[in-house]
């Protein structure tokens, strides 16, 4: 521990402040690695050996600069992904970038910059910021915990030096003063130093704001805490998403999910095995007004059971309103119009019939697209779908308002190879015309409850009525908790390490003039870059001070220190005990 | 004072060290995507002996008669998991059908699980594909599901087999060929 | 729920007197930066001259910092750590050691160590352009108050809900935490420069990006608006007065560097922006009260994020940037305790911290695709 003392001797009067801030900081014990950022202490370049290498290495990862640069680094590299778009979250239209931007797409991606969260740089950066981090705070943990042992150090000689001083004479003598200002101190909870046998003088030393640098290390570690939950999710967790229409059920399985995303531990047989229905979905839009059109609510009713077996319950599920099955929990993420379609083929059989799901183009108006495959009809149909039809103009159709309203659908009909006996995989949402014919009349405009009947007796395809599908997402991630306990206590540790002052009080007396009481002398310092208050802490303490070791009236007529001086400073001459906040007399 | 240092020196690095292993682990698992179920393979069979068992259930066809899987128990059954909407699977339809034809007389049974579709439409496909023997209508996937339980299905078709104990010797991912068929046939006939 | 079309415009009425009050308290902050605040120092120098001699002397003799001297600023404003003995208490420095000297106590020594003054005290002590500036500011803080929460009443939910109520609210935070600090640290002179900026801020919603109170999308229906919107919002009004105070900061210590090489010649008004470390601390102060509710913000978005859409964190472009502003502000924080980073440097990094701030709210939003577009603005 050094001792404040010895570098007060060294200052002349006038003493630049960036000396006394050292003094200042340094017998903390933990304050940053100056001298590898200024250049002092010969860290100009490392020994010539491996060994050198490594350790000149390792300190320059955990400088406080190196941390610097890589938060900045950290920050912009986050830049174009959020700028860009992303294959994790809309592959879509990262396809679309590629398509509008040829030649500069090839090369952002070879960049990572399409997945950049995912991306090996992105990765580097904060790797190796959190080896910067657990390399500067687990030695500082170490530093806390020697700390916490060690007493405060010794009072300095001249008190006035430190950055927060006052004296006041005494009428207690300095043994006396000096307790008493222990008493004061020690109900405040700071840890006191006294002089040992051997040391001269009346003085005392106590100090306070241990948490702060607990907190720091909280705050640090917990950030590590919640990296290990990101990977805790991303090894165990998994996210399934699935397109059902009303009257439906699905099961959470691969097989009958539309998208299945698993964490590296996790196979096909680990899903929760619940099953769901879709009752009902209601959307409701805002019909007059400014707002005309906006989504007002959307409401899905479902029944599901847990486990094969296990009895079936109901629930409503909407959009900040997940359902939560076991640990998963199932959440409304999109919805759509699925029109209801029969197809009857050449021979008189309904080759098919079932309620379509249909695309949105356009979420304002809920303008959708859809195809209809009757293979073994050797028929397949291209439809769009609007809920509110409206012809532009005589011949555009259009839909002006997001409700099934006034549902049309119009079909343009090909028949021929589906290109499904092939055994080929293909989109239920395109349909490939390639080995096709058109059929002709289309486009066909029908209604609900009307039947086109294909010219050359190919058959005919009705136009059933309007059902409504959802999309739901299926979530499990088990760090999911502990990043948000993790994220409780990085917050914790910051408002600790922010509010809590690290802070020294030394008191002093030395006998008074004529062997009468004494000079009591109080001083204060904090680290320089706490955040503040310590003025008015610092004077409450030694008015506190002052209050019980002065417990006679003051030698001389109290000068009205509690006036602002800006009013009239030369007022202040005049005693004015009136305006004494107390009277200790 | 000498040795507190290195032992602080040491904690460090090992400190430093395991952070560094850990964030690997979290780069990799961030970095490599979603992991597949499993990878992907074509075919999984199990020895005798440590085969997962086949769940029993019951259910309605796709004509409206009863089945109850139980009654199979003595013999062993291919179970096809179709839906007339996926492609793969009508790829795979003739197959299917030349193998009921000629292992059925032997006394193996054929059951196909038709999921997420409806009757109309099924039918449609079988009577189009010319497959007799019957299907579970499947619509709400509560049979698929139990059988996802036993054993990692990943989609649409699968194909398990399972042995005269009722329990399942393996299983196909993706459409049928004659080769692998015979291999889990062969195995199947093997329950010790 | 439909909207209280009476009640909407009560908010806006009220908006528009608040921005009216404020503008008002600017014009009186502007007189006493002027007038008020060098009429001030002139009454310290004009001090008797013992007194004069005792401040210097028991400056000289303390060692403690000559900041007291060349800084010209008057006893009244806080002065952080930078100053001689007595000097730490407020309101008691030049005057309870020039009292001291009078009464025959050794220079340094003061009778009774003071206790710090009041606040209402120091605002009535201050003058009267500053009286009226704090009057002013406090009413128009009421009414601002009082048109967000009609607003809020008007739409039955809080008050943030679309990119104008956003801006109204957060500018109606910075004017609170803006009148805090300029209490608690009797910074009077941040008046003109803080009070501006939010008269600006609360002038261009008014007329550029005012919205009709409407009612909220699905997504926006939960009580998650109240926290981490809110959160937001106090961050934010906080961080845009620490980024005022930047400003002034960056201007003064250029001012300052190049009068001192002699590159430039005073100039009466910008002699009296208070010091740069004055500045810094207010700065640190600010980002140190914002950067745990902008943390705290974050994290509540995240927990909204997962009941809304399925996950805490999806790199969403809003969400980034909220992620980048933060780690700005890290990186700000850590500046300042490093060396060769305090001071200018910093600064330049809290302010970037702040651009990317309103990156995310005028740029991001409203531009880019995302979950997060709700600004409500075409």
């Amino acid at each position: 521990m050094t001792d404040v003392h010895a570098h007060s001797a060294k200052a002349g009067p006038g003493a630049e402040t960036a000396d006394l801030d050292r003094e200042a900081t340094r017998p903390f014990g933990t304050g940053p690695v100056e001298p590898a950022e200024t250049g002092r202490g010969g860290a100009s370049g490392p020994p010539p050996t491996a060994a050198g290498w490594g350790r000149w290495a390792w300190r320059q990862l955990t400088s406080m600069r190196t941390a610097l640069i890589l938060l900045f680094l950290l920050a912009l590299g986050s830049v174009p992904g959020s700028i860009l778009p992303q294959e994790g979250s809309d592959p879509a239209s990262v396809t679309q970038y590629f398509t509008s931007h040829p030649s500069l797409a090839p090369w952002l991606n070879r960049l990572g910059l399409f997945n950049v969260f995912a991306a090996p740089w992105f990765a580097a950066i904060y790797i190796l910021l959190f080896a910067s981090l657990v390399g500067c705070v687990v030695p500082r943990t170490f530093k806390l915990v020697g700390s916490a042992r060690t007493p405060p150090p010794r009072a300095p000689r001249n008190l006035a030096r430190l950055p927060h001083s006052v004296s006041y004479p005494s009428a207690l003598s300095p043994d006396a003063a000096v307790d008493a200002a222990a008493s004061v101190l020690g109900g405040q909870r700071f840890r006191l130093r006294r002089p040992a046998a051997g040391d001269s003088g009346h003085w005392l030393a106590a100090e306070k704001g241990y948490l702060r640098e607990v907190g720091n290390l909280l705050f640090h570690l917990s950030l590590l805490g919640v990296l290990l939950s990101i990977a805790l999710g991303g090894l165990f967790g998994y996210k399934t998403d699935e397109l059902i229409t009303e009257g439906q059920t699905f099961s959470d399985t691969p097989a009958q999910l539309a998208e299945v995303h698993l964490g590296r531990l996790v196979s096909g047989s680990d899903l929760a095995p619940f099953s769901l229905t879709l009752d009902k979905f209601t959307a409701d839009y805002i019909d007059s007004g400014a707002s005309i059109g906006q989504p007002a609510g959307f409401t899905a009713n479902v029944s599901y059971s847990a486990a094969p077996g296990d009895p079936t319950k109901t629930d409503v599920i909407q959009v900040n309103h997940p359902l939560s099955v076991d640990s998963t929990k199932v959440y409304l993420i999109g919805h759509g119009y699925a029109p209801e379609f029969k197809v009857t083929g050449a021979n008189g059989q309904v080759a098919y019939s079932a309620a379509t799901p249909f695309i949105p183009a356009n979420t304002n108006t809920m303008l959708s697209d859809g195809v209809v495959k009757a293979p073994d009809a050797s028929l397949g149909f291209e439809g769009v779908f609007v809920p509110t039809a409206y012809m532009a103009n005589g011949t555009t159709l259009e839909s002006i308002f997001p409700a099934a309203n006034n549902p049309e659908v119009s079909l343009i009909g090909y028949s021929g190879n589906l290109g499904l006996n092939s055994g080929e995989t293909q989109s239920v949402y395109q349909l490939d015309t390639s080995q096709m014919k058109e059929i002709a009349g289309g486009p066909h405009l029908m209604t609900p409850g009307s039947t086109w009947k294909l010219p050359g007796n190919l058959g005919s395809i009705t136009y059933v009525g309007t059902k409504q599908w959802v999309s739901l997402e299926v979530t499990y991630d088990p760090g999911q908790i502990p990043a948000l306990v993790c994220g409780i206590l990085a917050l914790a540790g910051l408002l600790l390490s922010f509010f809590v002052r690290r802070r020294r009080v030394f008191v002093r007396a030395v006998p008074g003039a004529d062997g009468i009481g004494s000079v009591v002398t109080v001083g204060g310092l904090t680290r320089t870059d706490a955040s503040g208050g310590f003025e008015d802490e610092f004077a409450s303490l030694a008015a506190d001070i002052a209050d019980v070791s002065s417990p006679s009236a003051p030698l001389s007529s109290a000068p009205s220190s509690s006036d602002a001086g800006p009013a009239a400073p030369a007022d202040n001459q005049k005693p004015e005990p009136n305006n004494q906040p107390e009277t200790g007399a | 004072m000498v040795f507190k240092a290195k032992r602080r020196t040491v904690v460090t690095t090992a400190a430093a060290i395991f952070v560094l292993l850990v964030v690997g682990i979290v780069v990799s698992v961030v970095t490599s995507g979603s992991g597949a179920a499993n990878a992907n393979a074509d075919m999984i069979t199990y020895p005798a002996g440590h085969r997962p068992d086949a769940p029993d259930f019951t259910a309605t066809s796709l004509t409206g008669t009863p089945i109850n899987f139980a009654s199979y128990r003595g013999k062993i059954v291919v179970l096809n998991v179709w839906g007339s909407w996926c492609g793969p699977c009508r790829g795979e339809a003739t197959t299917l059908k030349y193998l009921d034809e000629q292992y059925g007389p032997q006394g193996i049974a054929f059951l196909g699980d038709d999921i997420q579709d409806t009757p109309t439409n099924a039918l449609n496909f079988l009577s189009g594909h010319g497959i007799t023997y019957p299907s579970v209508n499947d619509a709400s996937g509560a049979v698929e599901e139990r059988l996802a339980i036993a054993v990692p299905i990943s989609g649409t078709p699968t194909t398990l087999v399972i042995d005269k104990t009722g329990h399942i010797a393996g299983m196909i991912d993706g459409p049928v060929t004659y080769p692998e068929f015979n291999t889990l046939l062969q195995d199947a006939k093997v329950t010790q | 729920m439909s909207v209280n079309a009476g009640l909407a415009h009560v908010s806006t009425d009220f908006m528009i007197a608040a921005l009216l009050i404020y503008s008002l308290a600017l014009l009186a902050f502007a007189g006493d930066y002027a007038f008020g605040r060098p009429r001030r120092k002139a009454m310290m120098a004009a001090a008797p001259a013992a007194d004069r001699a005792a401040q210097l002397a028991s400056v000289g003799a303390a060692g403690g910092s000559a900041a007291v001297v060349l800084d010209d600023a008057e006893p009244g404003t806080a002065e952080p750590t930078a100053s001689g003995p007595g000097g730490s208490v407020p309101g008691a420095t030049a005057s309870g050691t020039a009292g001291a000297s009078g009464s025959g106590l050794p220079a340094g020594i003061t009778a009774r160590p003071a206790r710090p003054v009041g606040a209402l005290r120091s605002i009535a002590e201050a003058g009267p352009w500053v009286r009226a500036a704090a009057t002013l500011s406090a009413l128009g803080i009421l009414a601002h108050v009082v048109a967000v929460t009609t607003r809020g009443l008007a739409t039955h939910r809080a008050p943030w809900g679309d990119m104008y109520e956003f801006i109204t609210a957060l500018t109606c935070v910075a004017a609170i935490f803006f009148f805090y600090i300029l209490v608690k640290y009797r910074a009077w002179a941040i008046g003109v420069f803080v009070m501006g900026a939010i008269v600006i801020a609360l002038g261009l919603a008014e007329t550029l990006i005012y919205t009709p109170a409407g009612p909220l999308v699905p997504a926006l229906q939960s009580y998650w608006l109240s926290i981490h919107v809110t959160a937001m919002t106090l961050s934010s009004g906080i961080f845009f007065v620490a980024a005022v105070l930047g400003i002034m900061y960056l201007v003064a210590e250029r001012y300052r560097k190049r009068v001192a090489a002699g590159k430039a010649e005073p100039n009466p008004l910008l002699d009296r922006i208070p010091s740069g470390p004055q500045l810094d601390k207010l700065t640190y102060r600010a980002v140190v009260f914002g950067f745990p509710i902008w943390t705290f913000g974050v994290m509540a978005g995240a927990i909204w994020a997962d009941q809304a859409w399925g996950r805490y964190w999806g790199w969403d472009p809003v969400e980034t940037w909220a992620f980048i502003t933060w780690v700005i502000y890290a990186a700000y924080l850590h500046a300042r305790a490093t060396g060769g980073w305090r001071g200018v440097r910093s600064h330049y990094i809290q302010l970037l911290g702040f651009a990317s701030l309103l990156t995310n709210i005028f740029v991001i939003q409203i531009f880019v695709t995302g979950l997060h577009s709700y600004a409500g603005v075409q």
